[in-house]
């Protein structure tokens, strides 16, 4: 007998949080074949195990690794199923985030996890990589109109460059459209408050929630 | 020698592990890329020779009378002498610039040489062995001079981006482990060629600490090849001492087990714990805030935060060498150093006197 469309949804979800690359690919190709809607599978199958892989992390069961690999999952699930969504239940009007680690830094590991968790969330994301050129910031904030501007750094000595940054949004005349949230061991509410940041989080788990409130989608 | 201080580092050293008397505690501030603001000149500078490497560290030490010297081998130079480029910013660290591997498979594909490392065919080996060379030439009879360089784990990130090197940790652990080994072959005779000119190995393994990897995977990729590593620098006659950056709480234990010498650790980790793990097996070094304190602090947080390290880890069973965490921040005030050497030789001299330090 074909299975329910709760229990392949039950399926999607335990890949992502299994971290089962290659089974998702089969799992997603018999929910579609099996007739049901892809836009339930993307939200309640591997986005909410992608959640339940963040909320792993947060409790310190999951490692750096795991979400890694529970992203990996998420992505190659997300591949089959998105071009199946109908044009009115396209997951909307995306808001744009563009994150990169500011200039002089290299170091990306906390980057590439913020970067994971917003785009499971459904913000689309441009990735600038690290030791980013400053004004690269606020030249793909304006070409993509971005929503947001989030900015990584692990290094005291290199903290000052997001103020500079915030700084050549003004200049630009679009300091008005866009929010700014930056993230890192060495940055603090209070550092964010002195340049200008709406935005600032601890961790990855939370910046979500950061930006779902600074776009107004929460 | 310095003025205020009745021994020489190496006699002060010599004691400590002896567990004999001495004049105060040792203290091994990470004054490593932050040795060139002595001179007042840029880390390109600092770069560029036998010469500049060695006199910044010769004016720190004779500034200072700090207990060791520092040859930057650098954590990238077993990555770029075996083919990953780095970048050559002004008045920063160099950073891995392209990676020699885009996968993992590609550890099959590469004709690996290892001896690529050593002084006859690395330019960058040839100049900091040099630099040891004039370092000991001049101050070697009183003070030793150590080596930063990678473990395993951290050379492999130079060579393999580290989320496809975390990825390949569980997806293809064995080749990860080839990784490894080419890695630790490589870092083994950067430590012979130093210990033959009678430097001391200090292995820095920040991409193994504990917020990217867990104690099991710890076990598993990195603690094996350390130990590998500092067996081989007991064997040829050499010690070896141990730094992981960041919060390495949980990886205490298994770092104990590495076979270190000397075991650092950073601002993240309480002293007390360590020395409750494993300071009845080695001498433990650290740990005042680089950021908070050195960077962003003045003397009074300077002399708290000594004080703070002082009561917790003074009387551990194998002694004490106070340290800041990590490299101490290129832009801390030149000042808060001379403070932390002051704090030392005032708080930390010999008979200890907890009383000063409430
Ligand atoms: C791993 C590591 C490295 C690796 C980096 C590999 C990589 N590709 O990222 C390597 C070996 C390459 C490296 C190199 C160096 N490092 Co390093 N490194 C670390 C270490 C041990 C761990 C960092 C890490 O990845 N943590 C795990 C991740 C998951 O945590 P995270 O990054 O904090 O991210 C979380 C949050 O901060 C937040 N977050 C992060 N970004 C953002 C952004 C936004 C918008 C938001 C909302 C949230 C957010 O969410 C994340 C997930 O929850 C730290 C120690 C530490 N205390 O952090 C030192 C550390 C960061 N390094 C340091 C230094 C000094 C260096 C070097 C200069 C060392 C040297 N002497 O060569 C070079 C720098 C080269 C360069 N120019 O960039 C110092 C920085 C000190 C300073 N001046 O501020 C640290 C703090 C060590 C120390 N105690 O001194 N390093």
């Amino acid at each position: 007998m074909a299975a329910s469309k709760e229990e392949l949804i039950e399926k999607l979800y335990e890949c992502v949080v299994e971290m089962e690359d290659e089974d998702v690919v089969d799992v997603c190709n018999e929910y579609l074949d099996a007739g049901y809607n892809a836009y339930d599978g993307i939200m309640d199958g591997l986005v909410a195990g992608m959640n339940k892989a963040s909320e792993l992390y947060d409790e310190e069961e999951y490692f750096v690794t795991d979400v890694l690999l529970c992203s990996d999952a998420l992505y190659a699930g997300l591949e089959i199923l998105r071009p199946h969504l109908d044009a009115d239940e396209s997951m909307g009007e995306a808001k744009k985030v563009v994150i990169g680690v500011v200039e002089g830094d290299t170091h990306d590991i906390g980057k590439n996890l913020v970067k994971i968790m917003l785009e499971t969330a459904g913000f689309e994301m441009y990735d600038l990589g690290r030791d980013v050129p400053l004004d690269a910031f606020v030249e793909k904030a304006k070409e993509v109109d971005a929503d947001i501007v989030a900015m990584s750094t692990l290094m005291t000595t290199t903290m000052s460059g997001m103020g500079t940054v915030i700084e050549k949004l003004q200049e630009a005349g679009i300091r008005d459209r866009v929010k700014v949230m930056v993230g890192g061991s060495p940055i603090s509410r209070k550092f964010a408050d002195e340049i200008g940041a709406e935005g600032y989080s601890a961790n990855a788990v939370e910046a979500v929630a950061v930006a779902k409130e600074l776009v107004g989608l929460e | 020698m310095h003025p205020l201080d009745q021994m020489t580092p190496n006699e002060r050293m010599g004691a400590m592990f002896a567990g004999e008397p001495f004049d105060r505690l040792p203290m091994m501030p990470f004054v490593i890329s932050y040795a060139p603001r002595v001179l007042n000149q840029t880390q390109r500078w600092y770069r560029a020779s036998a010469e500049n490497r060695a006199e910044c560290q010769i004016a720190a030490y004779e500034k200072w009378g700090h207990d060791t010297m520092v040859i930057e081998y650098s954590l990238h130079g077993v990555p770029h002498a075996l083919g990953s480029t780095w970048t050559d910013p002004e008045n920063a660290l160099p950073a891995i610039d392209e990676h020699l591997l885009k996968d993992v498979d590609d550890v099959d594909k590469i004709d690996w040489d290892i001896d690529a490392v050593r002084k006859e065919n690395d330019p960058w080996m040839k100049m900091n062995i040099e630099a040891t060379e004039r370092c000991l030439d001049k101050y070697g009879k009183e003070v030793g001079v150590s080596i930063t360089l990678p473990g395993a784990f951290s050379a492999a990130s130079g060579l393999l981006p580290v989320d496809k090197l975390l990825r390949a940790k569980r997806k293809k652990p064995e080749q990860v482990h080839k990784l490894l080994k080419i890695c630790n072959e490589a870092v083994k005779l950067v430590c012979e060629e130093f210990i033959k000119v009678g430097a001391t190995p200090f292995l820095c393994d920040p991409v193994a600490s504990g917020t990217i990897i867990n104690e099991s995977e710890f076990r598993e990729f990195s603690l094996p090849y350390t130990q590998e590593v500092f067996k081989f620098c007991h064997d040829i006659g050499g010690g070896c001492g141990y730094h992981i950056c960041g919060d390495t709480t949980k990886l205490t234990q298994a770092m104990s087990e590495s076979g270190c010498d000397m075991l650092s650790v950073d601002d993240a980790v309480d002293l007390s714990y360590v020395k409750g793990v494993c300071g009845d097996k080695l001498p433990l070094i650290g740990n005042v805030s680089p950021n908070a304190t050195m960077m962003l602090g003045n003397r009074e947080d300077i002399y708290r935060n000594i004080k703070e390290n002082l009561k917790q880890a003074y009387d551990s069973p194998c002694g004490y060498i106070i340290a800041t965490g990590c490299d101490i921040p290129l832009p801390a005030p030149i000042e808060n150093v001379d403070a932390f050497m002051d704090g030392v030789r005032e708080l930390a001299k010999y008979p200890l006197d907890p009383a000063k330090w409430e």
